[in-house]
Parts: C-alpha cells; sequence; structure tokens
C-alpha cells in the first residue's frame, strides 16, 4: 500500500474579478490523500483520492476565468471522495498476447483529453479545465493497449456534482461515453485523441444540453539538451446542443534545471456565461432553462516559477509564485459585456504558495494505464 | 449631539434613498397553500394556462401536463389537482428536447371549438441576441389524449409568451429575437400549415430586439421587449402590425414580463436582473399609465429587493390585484399588491417559497373563488397553488 498527501496554501491577487475592483484572498487549496493499494502482483489495483477542498475552500478558489458546477471566476471545490478506482491493470498478462486489456469500475477520471491539472506545473487551474477533462464520474471503463498504441473507452454518468458531498447520480450511469486513442511512439512523447458524448452535463435530472466533445494533444515529457523538460500543446472543443460553440488552445511548458522550475502556461479559451445569482460568483442552479447570456474568450498567458525547498519529515516544500496578464472578449452577441462586467479591459492576476507533499508519487491525475499506474507525478 | 448627529442621518438617509418604493418583505396571512403538485425534475415547471377549472401545467421536456382542479371531468379541485392526460410533443428539431414552457387554450367564439392547444418551445440560445424553439399545436379534443397536430417555425427565431384575439382567430406570440408576430389560427390546423399563417411579423428595434411578451388591449397589441421596454403596437383586427409609440424607456435595467389592467388602463412591466444591466440591485416592477391614445408613460416603480428576476407579472381578472412572482435570491416567491389606487399598487401580503423561487404565476377563478397558480423552480420543482381569495375581499 502506498499513501500520499498534498496541500498548497495560496495566496491570490487580482482584478479578472466582477465589480471592476482588485480582490486577493488566501486559501488552502488541493488538499488531498491517496492511497493506492494493490494485490500481490498488481493483478487488482485501488486508487482512491480523498479532496477536502469542501472544508478548505467551500467558496471556490479565486481564479480568473474559472467556471463550472455552478461556479464563475472561482474554481468549485472537488467532491470528497474525488476518485475510487478498482483497476485490473494487465488482464492478458499471463498470455503470450501482444496486447494488453485493462479493466476498471468506480468513480474517477473519464478517458478523456489531458491530465488533470492538479498534476501540472500551474496551481492555477486552466479555464479549459471543463472543455478537456471530465471527472468524478461513475464509470466502467476499458484499455487496450497493443505496441505504442491504447485505445481506452467508457461508459460513465453525464451529470457533474453540485456540491462536494454529492454522489453521481447512478440512475444515469451509462447515459454517457468516452474514447480515447493514445500513441507513444518514443517513451515521453505521446499524442492523444478523444471523442466524448456526455449526456446533460449541468442538469443532474437529465433535461439539459448534451455536450459533443473533442479533444486532441501532443506531450512531450523527456529530457531535451540534457534538461528535463516538460510541454504540453493541446486543443479541445466542446458543442452544446448544437447551439454552443466551445474552443480552446493551450499551451504549457517547464524546465527543470537541478532544484529550479521556471514554466509558462499560454491559453485561449472559450467560456459560456450563465446567469448569476445574487452572488456574482455564482450560477443558477440547477439551470431554469437552456440560454445563455453569451460567450467570453480568455486569452491568458502565465508565467511561474517554482523551487525545490527540500523536506522535513518526508515532507517535500516547493514555493512558486507566478503571474497572469488576461484578456477577456465577447465571441458573438449575447447580453454579457466584459468590459461592464470587469469593468475594465486590462486584468492580471498573481499567486503564490507552497505545494506541501508527501510520498504522492501516483499515477498521472486522469489516466489508468497499465503504465501510468506506477508514473510519478513529476510535475508540480 | 443631535446636531452633531443631523447631518450624518442625513448623509445616510440620502444615501438609501431610491426612486423606486421597496416592496416590504412581510408575510400575512390572507394567502392559504391549497395545494403542491410534485413534478417530474426534467427538468421543472416553466407555466400554467387555466382554464374552465382545467389547468395546462408546461413542465419543458416532460410536454404537458392537464389537470382537473375544479372542472369536475375527473373530480378535481384547487386543493386535490387530478390529471386528466398528458402529451410529449416532438423536439421539431430543436436541440435539447420539447422544452415546453407555455400554453394557450384556444377557445374559438366563432364556432364554439375548443379543440387547440399552443404549446410554447423555448429552444436554447443567447439572451438578448438569438433564441429557437416553434409553437406546437396540439389537438385537446379528448383531453385524456391530446395529440399533436401541427406546429409553426419562423426562421431565425424562438417563441415564448402568447397573447390571443380569439374573436378574430389571431394568435399573438412574442419571439424573442424575432419580436412579435401574428398568426391567423382559423380553420384546421394540420401538419406545419402554420407556416403558411403568419400575417404579420414586427421587430421593435432592428438594431436590438428580444421580445418577452405580448398582450392586446384596445387595439393596439403591447409588446416588452428585454432590451428595449415597453412599445405599443397597432393591432387591427385582421392581426396586421406596426410600431405606434414606446421603447427606450426602461434603460436601467433589462424588461421581463408585463400585464395590462384592462380595467383601468394601467400596465405593470417587471425586470430581469440575472445580469445586472447598469450595476442595480434587486428587480423592479414598473407602473405604467396609457394615455388617450394608448402610449405608456411610466408613474411609479416598486423594487423587490434580493431577487435576480420580477419573473411574471399579471393583474387580477377584476383589476383589483396586483400578482407577481420573483426568482433567485432570499426575496423569491409570489408578492400581492393591491390595485385600489393602479397608479401606485399598495403592498397586501408576501408569499416566501424558498430561494430559488416562483418562475410564472397565474391567476384563475375556479368555483367563485380566486387562485394562484405558481410554477416553482427546481430543485423540487412543483406546480402551487394558493387560495387568494380572502385578498380579493
Amino acid at each position: 500500500m502506498q499513501l500520499g498527501a498534498q496541500a498548497i496554501p495560496v495566496a491570490t491577487e487580482s482584478n479578472a474579478v466582477p465589480r471592476g475592483r482588485s480582490y486577493g484572498e488566501a486559501r488552502l487549496v488541493q488538499p488531498m490523500v491517496m492511497v493506492r493499494a494493490a494485490t500481490g502482483g498488481e493483478r487488482l489495483v485501488l486508487q482512491a483520492t480523498g479532496d477536502f477542498e469542501g472544508l478548505t475552500i467551500k467558496n471556490g478558489e479565486l481564479t480568473p476565468g474559472a467556471w463550472g458546477e455552478g461556479f464563475a471566476d472561482r474554481r468549485h471545490p472537488h467532491t470528497y471522495l474525488h476518485e475510487f478506482m478498482l483497476l485490473a491493470p494487465d488482464l492478458l498478462r499471463d498470455l503470450p498476447a501482444p496486447a494488453h486489456l485493462s479493466l476498471g469500475v468506480g468513480k474517477g477520471f473519464v478517458p478523456f483529453g489531458t491530465d488533470d491539472p492538479m498534476s501540472r506545473p500551474t496551481e492555477r487551474f486552466p479555464v479549459n479545465h471543463h472543455l478537456s477533462q471530465i471527472l468524478e464520474r461513475a464509470m466502467a471503463m476499458a484499455g487496450v493497449t497493443v505496441g505504442p498504441a491504447r485505445l481506452e473507452g467508457a461508459l460513465f454518468n453525464g451529470d457533474e456534482p453540485q456540491h462536494p458531498d454529492q454522489w453521481p447520480n447512478l440512475s444515469r450511469f451509462g447515459d454517457s461515453w468516452s474514447l480515447r486513442l493514445t500513441v507513444e511512439p518514443v517513451t515521453g512523447l505521446e499524442w492523444e485523441g478523444s471523442r466524448a458524448l456526455v449526456r446533460s452535463p449541468e442538469t443532474r435530472d437529465a433535461g439539459g444540453l448534451d455536450a459533443t466533445k473533442w479533444s486532441t494533444a501532443l506531450r512531450w515529457d523527456r529530457p531535451l539538451l540534457g534538461r528535463p523538460v516538460y510541454a504540453l500543446l493541446e486543443w479541445a472543443r466542446t458543442r452544446e446542443g448544437g447551439a454552443l460553440t466551445l474552443a480552446t488552445v493551450l499551451f504549457e511548458t517547464q524546465v527543470t534545471a537541478g532544484r529550479h522550475h521556471p514554466y509558462f502556461r499560454f491559453e485561449r479559451t472559450d467560456r459560456p456565461e450563465d446567469e448569476r445569482t445574487l452572488d456574482p460568483y455564482r450560477d443558477v442552479r440547477p439551470i431554469i432553462e437552456n440560454s445563455v447570456l453569451g460567450v467570453t474568450r480568455w486569452t491568458i498567458g502565465t508565467l511561474g516559477y517554482a523551487v525545490d525547498a527540500g523536506r522535513t519529515w518526508r515532507v517535500s516544500w516547493k514555493p512558486f509564485v507566478e503571474g497572469s496578464l488576461i484578456g477577456i472578449q465577447s465571441v458573438g452577441s449575447g447580453l454579457f459585456n466584459p468590459a461592464v462586467f470587469y469593468g475594465t479591459d486590462r486584468h492580471w492576476s498573481v499567486t503564490t504558495g507552497i505545494r506541501l507533499s508527501w510520498g504522492m508519487e501516483d499515477h498521472r491525475m486522469g489516466r489508468y494505464g497499465r503504465s501510468e499506474m506506477t508514473m510519478p507525478m513529476d510535475h508540480q | 449631539m443631535i446636531r452633531r448627529l443631523a447631518p450624518a442621518a442625513l448623509l445616510f438617509g440620502l444615501a438609501c434613498h431610491t426612486a423606486d418604493r421597496i416592496g416590504p418583505p412581510a408575510v400575512g396571512g390572507s394567502v392559504t397553500l391549497a395545494a403542491t403538485v410534485p413534478i417530474t425534475p426534467n427538468y421543472g415547471v416553466h407555466d400554467t394556462f387555466i382554464r374552465n377549472g382545467i389547468a395546462i401545467v408546461c413542465v419543458w421536456n416532460s410536454g404537458v401536463l392537464i389537470y382537473d382542479v375544479g372542472n369536475g371531468m375527473k373530480g378535481g379541485s384547487p386543493t386535490n389537482p387530478v390529471l386528466v392526460g398528458s402529451v410529449v410533443p416532438s423536439e421539431d428539431s430543436v436541440s435539447a428536447g420539447p422544452e415546453i414552457h407555455n400554453a394557450w387554450w384556444f377557445w374559438n367564439p366563432t364556432n364554439g371549438q375548443t379543440k387547440y392547444l399552443f404549446l410554447g418551445q423555448e429552444g436554447p440560445g443567447k439572451i438578448g441576441s438569438s433564441s429557437s424553439g416553434d409553437i406546437h399545436v396540439i389537438d385537446v379534443s379528448d383531453l385524456t389524449h391530446p395529440t399533436e397536430v401541427g406546429s409553426f417555425h419562423l426562421p431565425g427565431a424562438g417563441t415564448h409568451n402568447f397573447w390571443m384575439d380569439e374573436a378574430h382567430q389571431v394568435l399573438y406570440a412574442a419571439y424573442y429575437n424575432g419580436g412579435a408576430v401574428s398568426i391567423h389560427v382559423s380553420g384546421t390546423l394540420i401538419g406545419d400549415t402554420l407556416a403558411d399563417r403568419l400575417i404579420s411579423q414586427v421587430v421593435p428595434d432592428t438594431t436590438g430586439t428580444y421580445t418577452w411578451g405580448v398582450q392586446l388591449y384596445n387595439a393596439s397589441l403591447y409588446a416588452i421587449d428585454m432590451l428595449t421596454g415597453l412599445w405599443q403596437l397597432s393591432a387591427d383586427s385582421a392581426g396586421h402590425l406596426a410600431v405606434v409609440a414606446g421603447g427606450h424607456n426602461v434603460p436601467t435595467r433589462y424588461s421581463s414580463d408585463f400585464s395590462v389592467d384592462t380595467t383601468a388602463g394601467y400596465i405593470y412591466s417587471g425586470t430581469w436582473d440575472h445580469l445586472q444591466r447598469t450595476g442595480l440591485s434587486g428587480s423592479v416592477v414598473y407602473v405604467w399609465q396609457l394615455n388617450g391614445s394608448g402610449a405608456p408613460s411610466k408613474v411609479d416603480s416598486i423594487l423587490a429587493p434580493a431577487v435576480g428576476a420580477v419573473s411574471d407579472v399579471k393583474v387580477s381578472p377584476d383589476g383589483k390585484l396586483l400578482m407577481f412572482s420573483t426568482e433567485t435570491g432570499t426575496g423569491s416567491g409570489f408578492y400581492f399588491y393591491s390595485l385600489a389606487n393602479p397608479a401606485s399598487p399598495t403592498f397586501l401580503e408576501y408569499y416566501q417559497t424558498g430561494k430559488e423561487g416562483i418562475h410564472t404565476c397565474k391567476w384563475a377563478t375556479i368555483n367563485g373563488r380566486l387562485y394562484a397558480f405558481g410554477a416553482k423552480n427546481p430543485s423540487n420543482p412543483e406546480l402551487m397553488i394558493l387560495d387568494v381569495t380572502a385578498l380579493d375581499h
């Protein structure tokens, strides 16, 4: 059995908040405990993650452009039982077959899109989280690996959680599906292409707009000129009910030079603007109709630096600072005018904090393949 | 001491001053709950049309539920609604399902027919600029087995609230970015032949229109537009429409529903503030007086604090009461005002329903008593029926 834990105390200041002012706050984000248990020979693996953001950021984390699960301009807390997957990583291991077959069932990351932002260099989540990942669903999945190619498929429930303590709507299990093809011609160079149909993600009891999703990405994770380099280039698109198209392009990279980890992220992502409650950071949920107020396009460049500051009692310390320049534009028509809502057209954000982690050398968050099950989370 | 505090008190008073009268969030005791009917959250109930003791409940992707609430055909009453029939109309190539928002049961006085029910489909759109959804025609000759027989599609726009000139067999429909539309609905309605029945379409302001509702009064069709406010259109007996007066008269907020007091010649209109147009909080009901030619002018306003919208506004059949519903906020629910002075309504009672609120509200007189029907938003959507007879006395 392996155990791990993580927490990140952060302080963020930004003027990309409603009503044209600067706002700052300090929070404890991404407090997690991970458990990985396996039978002898790893024929069966249990991968579980507890996430306590429902306690530490009940009202979300200040994150420019964030949206989803009833939040806007603040990242929503994840559910307490973030992940609980029972996996058979390689059912064909005893056969002389040239293929590997894995099966999994439980609650976790749907095989679609790119790795979860929690396991990537930048602390602040990208705007495209709900375009590029599908998570916290009850699902059954299968994966076949032949040579450098891996094909995964899953059936799951379309509804996304609305509260940290909410379970997937099991009556909707199987109403949504995804496929992901990954090709890794050489170790550390990977291409993925994904497709998913998610039924009524924003309306728990169905009846809302369905999301048709595409994603493709190139991922580099190997040395370059003698230094470890990570890079990701992704494109994703979600079409909601034939009425709304949201697209994203994101590039991020990190270079490791000894203890030093400079990193950079650029993204341009479309965001739907929903009706908000009296709290300007919350959208009306459950939704009461299928219309939106408009679409905004968020263009964000983020430059960051993290340093390995050592370990205390097996807890590693990694202070970081990251700053962003942010542009917000209307896409097409609609009532929502970002210049009026945010009070200015020049935005910025600064975040500093310390990644505290203990034994977090587990799988890449968002993948349950034969090899990823043992791959370290080495990009934080 | 008093002299020192006086300027501060004056400043505080000025800071708190608002041009809108604030509706008191007090709760009286004249309104009683007659019944609630739970609605399957698919994903809820949007509107109700009540006629002759029959309540036609528009339940989005579950279509339409028809209840006996006092008609007698199934022994129902306002305190014991009994389901008579239901129908789920076609999606009609509009994404996300039938999305039934509103209804009008057409009683044709020229031949006595009560055969057709018109349903509004509120499809996806971008509020303020685009919309989708058709008018569906349901044959309700047999209320226990309603059947879809036709539909009307207007390219580039989706329908919202209706009004009818039944004597002249003209259906008026708000069509959001398509403005206001009139449709001739005489004779037999089968298939999509309604496409040939368009009489007139008026877009009040071609630079931006999003028409929420319409109502006919004194040969004028009044139209409330989210972007440009209250308009007066001429409407002859054949249904031809033209802009006469009004417009650009609610610049600080987006408008929502409205209702005409046909006994006194006043109009009451609400505002939709899920996105604050100019940063003003709460929502408002504006009071409009109609002059000799029917042109509206604003004479008063009532502020409903702590809500996201005045979602519906209705004057009672006898013109004595004003009811409006509010949603999304701690001040959500039903509000009742006396129209003893129609230029300045006086508060009677507030009926709280939870912060999700009431999406639409309707009056109904059933067996001599006055009721308010409300479509409660999810979560836990339900049809609410209030006995408000005591207010009317």
